[in-house]
């Protein structure tokens, strides 16, 4: 799920094979090295034994030193066939795609803001942590920071891209096999860098487009009186100071949105799993899981919390 | 009898008669002696005591970012682990990188070279003892500084590289990368003093008739890498001192996107430094490493000037590395092309530097002492992370394995196979001459075994953990990302890696029980230092030895010859010329001073004060007056006839 | 204890030497090319923030003024005449001329260290205003650490030239003084060009 050995796309796939060649070229090196270190002791005398020097021979030092040379020789031409074979890859992956979907991804300490970008605003989306891409089509990142530095790293899929305030880069990559993907932060970026994972949810075309077609619609008015009580406590208890829900008064950016917050499998970053109990815990108390979050604790009875997580159970 | 050619051996005119020699023997112990007490103690400008010094307090550090490094990983030695919350093991996995790096492994190299560079080159003492002094108070000023602020929890904790703007005052409100950003100026103060004691001494203090090409290999490594220090420093100083600190104290823009900074910059600043750093602490280490194998190879070793010039070609090309430390940024891919280039290309003058000394092992007769089992250490290590290096230049690998554990294990493989392997059996090799004692064998080969065998346990699996998707300085993971098993394997090879440094403490305590018998030259070796007693007498050399080839004591049959005529009421060194060595003046070497002590404390008030507020800087730099003033004046006493040669006197010589 | 062969003297070296004979004048050397790469380093930082801007200084921060920096420019120049006299009286070994001309050369580098204080703000800008700010003055305050030190140096040496009798040596120690003066000068004229007049240019 997150390796390099496991690529899932073209770009993941040349630098796996890159890695092959290089591990089996490198550790035919280093026996090689091997080899002659232990063959040098084949004459070794005992710590204690006879002390006299050798006399350089001048016929021994002319053997030695076109071996030396030799094996300089051939250390180059290894390096140099290297450095062609990474040209060769990198020009691979230098190309341009060719019509991505593309994804405006923000680093935040400790999570990332993903916005599908589009042309008609009713066909954006705004969400976090958590994304599904179309399997057999490009998808261009365009990376930027809110705060600090951050990477974006899915081995699988992709080499990582720095998240530089005061920058703005772009990454692609073509996911070419379906599946669930995980990527983690790959720069240090203070407490909680460990906690800041990233999920990539690669589908074939036509299950790509029905989630997407769920992502793009606003949540609508709750029915039920519950679940109005728990909606009356995400806006009345500080949650939407930060948490936006599309197709309510909650439209605060600071925190992830969390208008498909229910469709997520996972949690605070992929920390947890997205169930009742870990989506409770985790608004009670932030600071318990993920020690220095900027999420505060929320002092709730158990029964706001209970009303509040079926609320949120229902934000598919 | 001092002509101008002292390529060939003289005849033998004169000699010195024995009761000569206890003479100038007791006059000069009287002259360089050092008096017993707490006053010597702080004043000491002898680099034998001082090169001591830095060798034990950074081996302590090195002790102490191993107490580090035991405390991550245990905490990370299962998922989820609840040993070490993350602002703790924030500070920790930066005060280990921060220690490690400019704590212990530049000052024990540059120790090392401040210690042996005059006894190897013949010379009584270095260029600057006081300014030596100064570096190493500077050093500890350093060294307090951390951890007294690690242990009332401001210990930094933005990593060893401190990338901003995490690092700046936005991000990390507090002192705690103030505490980072001034340890890395009394680091730096400290490194640069070292280095230009060495290039000084190395120029113009060596033994006559020691031409360019007859220098000890250890001497080159030690001159290369003290030049390197000198380019290298500035930049992170720079970075450091005059921005990073100025952007947090005084509001200053350098890294502020939003007021026309850049976080890049920072990161090319650094990186100037910190690549040529790391071939800062390798150079020396290899230096080491040929005298090693000559010994006990007993035969000189093949190829002195490739080994030279692949030193010196080695310094050259770590300058022009650094971006690859920034290949995941947004930086023109053409730019990173030539990085990779020169990142591939360094490892030829290394390989060539390798060829040579598996060839001189290849026709002679080894012996397995324990100097030579961490040689083979070294190459069984050093060679795995030397190979990694050059995946790593790759820009296409490296984005997949940059900021992972896959370069947590290069790194290890590369420091500890290429830096701290060669110097333990560099102190197995010269204990002796600097205690008069050799330390226990059988210790030794059970330090080797233990700490070869832990390196490779720990660092090993990490290669794998970071293509397994591991990204480095996380103090947890989730369970289910299957890293588990591999980290626990880790840990206990970082145990294994305590139990054998722990041996090699034994081994030391121990040995220094035993009585002073090593005798002058134990192993049979063939460099100056081992033509003086174990340990050395105070003023090292009691007459300057005439050298003429590159192993002189091998290629003497006879003691060496020597030239006399010093004083014997001062402190009197021999200054040669640059390139030939021919005698040139003699110079007064300083008295123990109090004065460089208490320069390196203004030092400290100046640049720990100004985190509080300008006017400890200005207080500071008026106390330093007093200082350079006291400097001044006892090293300005007039002390007896002197001999003048003006320019208009006397045309200089090369 | 065997004898040793003796195959020569060094008892009629002299003890005291200028130039690069002395071990001195290599440690200025060293001190120079540390401190002049670091202001190299710095130079090329200012000169990487160019980049960020779309004009240089940036827009609503004036230029730097150039009365006042082109007087001092002009005032250490001309203090190069007093240090070049203090070497030649140093390796002369004259101390009455000696004495004369490091009270000059006093007087003739302290004036540039006190306008230093005007030229500061002759940048027409604060440090914590922008990037460009911060720059300039961390550039100009280094050159000032450099400045105060060779100030400092050469009034010691003057004061101690006229309170105490000094040794021979210290001719050497004076005539290095001057060296480090150069370099002092020199590099600032490099970084007059850069940080006073180049944003006119660049």
């Amino acid at each position: 799920m997150h390796s390099v050995f496991d690529p899932a796309s073209p770009q993941a796939r040349a630098v796996a094979h890159l890695w092959w060649w290089m591990f089996g070229v490198g550790a035919a090196v280093w026996l090689a090295v091997m080899a002659a270190m232990l063959l040098s002791l084949r004459r070794r005398r005992a710590v204690r034994g006879p002390d006299e020097l050798m006399q350089p021979a001048p016929g021994m030092d002319s053997h030695i030193e076109r071996v030396v040379k030799a094996a300089t020789f051939v250390t180059v031409l290894i390096l140099i066939g290297f450095l062609a074979f990474d040209f060769s890859i990198g020009r691979i992956l230098a190309q341009q795609p060719v019509d991505p979907l593309t994804i405006e991804l923000t680093g935040h300490q400790w999570w990332w803001e993903v916005q599908y970008a589009n042309q008609d605003l009713s066909q954006r989306i705004v969400t976090a942590n958590e994304m599904h891409v179309p399997v057999g089509q490009p998808v261009r990142f365009i990376l930027r920071s809110r705060d600090v530095i951050h990477s974006f790293w899915m081995p699988n899929l992709t080499g990582k891209r720095d998240l530089i305030p005061g920058y703005q880069s772009t990454i692609w990559f073509q996911a070419d096999t379906a599946g669930t993907y995980r990527g983690q932060c790959a720069e240090f970026c203070g407490l909680q860098h460990a906690k800041m994972a990233l999920t990539i949810i690669a589908q074939p075309k036509a299950q790509y487009q029905l989630w997407y077609a769920a992502a793009v619609s606003a949540q609508t008015e709750p029915a039920d009186s519950t679940l109005l009580y728990g909606q009356r406590i995400f806006m009345t208890s500080g949650c939407s100071v930060c948490h936006a829900i599309s197709g309510t008064q909650a439209y605060s950016t600071v925190g992830p949105n969390l208008t498909h917050f229910k469709s997520r499998t996972l949690i605070a970053s992929g920390t947890l799993p997205n169930t009742r109990e870990n989506v409770a815990r985790w608004v009670l108390n932030p600071q318990a899981i993920k020690p220095g979050t900027q999420m505060p604790p929320s002092p709730l009875s158990t029964d706001q919390l209970s009303a509040l997580v079926t609320y949120l159970e229902t934000l598919k | 009898m001092t002509g101008p050619n002292t390529n060939r051996t003289l005849p033998v005119e004169a000699t010195v008669a024995e009761d000569d020699i206890e003479r100038d023997a007791r006059a000069l112990e009287t002259v360089w002696g050092e008096r017993p007490g707490f006053w010597s103690w702080l004043t000491t400008v002898d680099h034998k005591t001082l090169g001591k010094r830095l060798i034990v307090t950074a081996f302590l550090m090195f002790i102490a970012g191993g107490i580090e490094a035991a405390l991550m990983r245990a905490q990370l030695s299962r998922p989820e682990n609840s040993l070490i919350g993350p602002d703790r093991y924030n500070q920790l996995f930066t005060t280990h990188g921060t220690t490690m790096m400019f704590l212990f492994a530049v000052p024990i190299m540059t120790a090392m070279g401040l210690y042996f560079v005059p006894l190897m080159i013949g010379a009584r003492s270095l260029a600057f003892p006081r300014l030596n002094a100064f570096g190493y108070w500077n050093f500890v000023v350093a060294v307090v500084f951390l951890y007294v602020s690690l242990f009332v929890n401001t210990g930094p904790d933005v990593g060893w590289f401190a990338y901003v703007p995490l690092s700046g005052p936005q991000y990390s409100p507090g002192h705690r990368v103030d505490v980072w950003a001034q340890v890395v100026t009394f680091t730096e103060i400290s490194a640069l003093c070292g280095a230009v004691n060495v290039i000084v001494t190395a120029f113009k203090m060596r033994a006559p008739g020691m031409t360019v090409n007859r220098i000890p290999i250890f001497v080159w490594a030690q001159l290369v890498v003290a030049f390197m220090i000198v380019f290298a420093m500035p930049a992170v100083a720079t970075g450091s001192t005059l921005m990073l600190a100025t952007d947090r104290a005084v509001s200053m823009h350098w890294f502020n996107p939003s007021e026309g900074g850049d976080a890049l910059l920072w990161q090319h600043v650094f990186w100037f430094f910190g690549h040529p750093e790391v071939y800062i602490i390798f150079l020396p280490a290899l230096g080491m490493i040929t005298p090693i194998i000559e010994t006990f190879c007993r035969r000189k070793v093949f190829g002195y000037t490739p080994i030279v010039m692949a030193n010196i070609t080695t310094a050259f090309f770590a300058f022009g590395l650094w971006v690859h430390h920034m290949f995941a940024t947004p930086i023109p891919e053409l730019g990173q092309s030539l990085f990779t280039a020169a990142s591939i290309l360094i490892a030829i003058p290394t390989g060539i530097q390798i060829f040579c000394w598996l060839a001189t092992m290849w026709i002679s007769r080894p012996q397995l002492t324990v100097p030579i089992l961490f040689v083979l250490g070294f190459l069984f290590t050093f060679v795995n992370g030397g190979i990694t290096g050059v995946m790593l230049a790759s820009v296409a690998f490296d984005k997949q394995a940059h900021d992972t554990f896959f370069v947590v294990a290069h790194l290890h493989y590369v420091l500890l196979g290429g830096g701290v392997m060669p110097l333990f059996g560099a102190f197995y090799f010269w204990f002796p001459k600097m205690t008069g004692r050799k330390l226990s064998e059988t210790l030794g080969k059970w330090h080797f075994w233990l700490f070869v065998i832990g390196v490779n346990v720990t660092f090993f699996p990490m290669h794998i953990l970071g293509l397994e998707g591991m990204p480095r300085r996380v103090y947890t993971y989730l369970a289910d990302t299957g890293w588990g098993p591999l980290n626990l394997v880790a840990s206990i090879g970082a145990a294994t890696i305590a139990i054998s440094v722990l041996l090699f403490v034994i081994n030391v305590i121990v040995t220094m029980r035993r009585p002073v018998n090593a005798g002058a030259n134990p192993w049979n070796s063939s460099g100056l230092e081992w033509s003086v007693a174990s340990p050395p007498p105070s003023y090292n050399f009691l007459y300057a030895p005439l050298v003429e080839s590159r192993h002189p004591l091998w290629d003497i049959s006879v003691d060496l010859p020597v030239l006399t005529g010093f004083r014997t009421d001062r402190r009197e060194v021999l200054v040669t010329t640059t390139f030939s060595a021919q005698p040139d003046s003699r110079h007064e070497g300083p008295t123990p001073s109090i004065w460089p002590l208490y320069l390196a404390l203004c030092m400290g008030v100046v640049f720990i004060g100004s985190i509080f507020s300008p006017w400890f800087v200005l207080g500071g730099v008026g106390l330093s007056v007093i200082g350079l003033a006291g400097w001044g004046w006892t090293g300005s006493k007039p002390s007896g006839h002197e001999r003048v040669s003006t320019p208009a006197a006397m045309p200089e010589r090369a | 204890m065997k004898s040793l062969r003796v195959a020569g003297t060094v008892g009629d070296l002299p003890t005291v030497t200028f130039g690069s004979r002395s071990l001195m004048w290599w440690g200025t050397l060293g001190f120079m090319v540390i401190e002049g790469w670091t202001t190299a380093i710095i130079l090329a930082a200012y000169l990487y923030i160019r980049q960020n801007y779309e004009t240089w200084p940036p827009l609503r921060t004036p230029y730097p003024s150039l009365l006042i920096p082109t007087i001092n420019l002009a005032l250490l120049l001309l203090s190069i005449i007093p240090a070049v006299f203090v070497a030649r009286a140093a390796k002369r070994l004259d101390e009455r001329r000696l004495k004369r001309w490091l009270v000059v050369l006093s007087v003739a580098c302290l004036i540039p260290l006190v306008i230093r204080w005007w030229e500061l703000w002759a940048l027409n800008t604060r440090w914590d205003t922008t990037a460009y700010g911060s720059a300039a003055w961390t550039i100009v305050g280094f050159h000032t650490s450099l400045l105060l030190l060779d100030v400092i140096d050469t009034l010691g040496l003057t004061l101690f030239y006229f309170i105490k009798p000094m040794p021979v040596k210290s001719f050497s120690d004076a005539s290095d003084n001057s060296f480090y003066w150069y370099f002092t000068v020199g590099g600032w004229v490099v970084i007059y060009l850069i940080v006073y007049v180049g944003p006119r240019i660049l």
